[in-house]
């Protein structure tokens, strides 16, 4: 399913979750992992000079530099490494970080990039006024779906049985369905397709009586069956549900309820045109709300 | 005299704990990982559980989402001991949440709290 990760990574604690998650799933996957930590930026132009992000220091950089800081990062991983279970390789870099990640991930072609949230603490103001950014971008232009672990809560807890698939029945959440079903197939996971009706009023520019509600709520269903069930063939382990709500408390609740351990939505599916725009709203709520990873199909 | 259960697979945690409680004036049993600690929890139906989060195979969250799916055992105070960070957020349901090496006066005073 995966044959390669990307995992960028800080190598601080700020991707300690996310790392539990890179590792635990390359481990299972079998996948070989790219460990990939951008150190620092230049500061200014394409000077020599950076501000490491780890040290904290200005450094002049160069190749011997920045071997050294890979065997660091190999050093911080040595637990995880240690048993030899997972195949990985370290590649450290200079630049801004969504960019050298975007490069990274031209040039191995991983088919998952994973990353992690913001940064804790407020020494590392590089970091902390970028990350949104740097999730955005990433996700933006990514070649491949990305996995978010945002919150400490999302990281790795011991498996992945149950996949919960988001879907706004756009194009893009076709894509994204197909992705979540491949998933679900190889790891023999139980499937929960779901879909949130907006109720808001300043969405809907009007309020809806609650036949009105049922109403839409049972179309639903019937494009989940169209759409989605259709396409499982055999498959029994699956469930169906549509709430009514906003729409991103509705899917990081039901996927509390489910005990999910990943969930699965296109990013910013209502807009095909990806040129400019952000990630989606509600995408960017349910990455920074969800209590498992989640991961954003991107095309 | 009640019971609790004690699910870790650090032999020496486990050795502590029970010598604590047994001291303290509960009965134990043990369980080494999940699916011994939902036969045992089903063969004892302990008054409380204590749980550790990574364990080898499955972990503890998923033997709170069995042990909740079982209507005898569902509302069984469950307190989770761990090193793992993160710890609070793993099982949201649990009564407390203690952080290895943990206080043992904190561990007794929250049984107390939680056994009925």
């Amino acid at each position: 399913m995966f044959k390669k990760i990307l995992f960028a990574t800080s190598a601080t604690e700020a991707s300690d979750h996310a790392a539990r998650v890179a590792f635990n799933m390359a481990g299972t996957l079998k996948a070989h992992l790219n460990l990939f930590h951008v150190l620092g930026v230049p500061t200014r132009g394409f000077s020599q000079v950076v501000f490491d992000v780890k040290t904290k220091k200005e450094v002049s950089v160069d190749d011997e530099y920045i071997s050294w800081v890979e065997e660091e990062v190999k050093n911080y991983y040595s637990n995880q490494l240690a048993d030899g279970v997972v195949d990985c390789s370290i590649k450290a870099s200079v630049g801004f970080p969504h960019r050298e990640i975007l490069r990274q991930a031209r040039e191995i072609e991983p088919d998952l990039i994973i990353l992690g949230g913001t940064t804790g603490s407020d020494e590392d103001s590089v970091y902390k006024s970028s990350t949104g950014s740097t999730l955005q971008r990433v996700a933006k232009a990514a070649p491949c779906p990305i996995l978010v672990v945002n919150r400490s809560a999302a990281s790795f807890w011991g498996g992945l049985s149950n996949i919960v698939f988001g879907t706004d029945f756009s194009k893009a959440s076709d894509k994204a369905f197909d992705f979540a079903l491949k998933i679900a197939m190889s790891l023999n996971c139980e499937l929960h397709l779901f879909h949130a009706l907006d109720i808001s009023s300043t969405h809907m520019g009007m309020s809806m009586s609650q036949d009105e509600i049922e109403q839409k709520i049972r179309e639903a269903y019937r494009k989940i069956r169209f759409k989605y069930v259709s396409r499982m063939k055999d498959r029994k382990n699956y469930s169906m549900d549509v709430w009514e709500g906003i729409p991103y408390v509705e899917i990081v609740k039901y996927s509390r309820e489910k005990h999910a351990d990943l969930i699965v939505m296109a990013h910013n599916s209502r807009k095909l045109d990806i040129d400019g725009s952000k990630i989606g709203s509600n995408m960017e709520q349910v990455i920074m709300r969800a209590g498992c990873p989640v991961i954003s199909v991107n095309r | 005299m009640k019971k609790i259960l004690i699910v870790d697979d650090d032999p020496n945690i486990r050795d502590y704990l029970v010598s604590l409680l047994e001291d303290n004036g509960y009965a134990t049993c043990t369980a080494t990982d999940v699916r011994d600690g939902l036969k045992v929890a089903k063969e004892n139906k302990p008054d409380l559980i204590t749980l550790d989060l990574e364990m080898p195979g499955e972990w503890g969250p998923r033997f709170y989402r069995q042990l909740a799916q079982d209507d005898e055992l569902k509302n069984t105070p469950v307190i989770v001991i761990s090193g793992l960070s993160g710890n609070d957020y793993a099982i949201s349901k649990a009564v407390a949440t203690l952080s290895k090496p943990f206080d043992r006066e904190e561990l007794l005073s929250i049984i107390k709290e939680n056994i009925i």
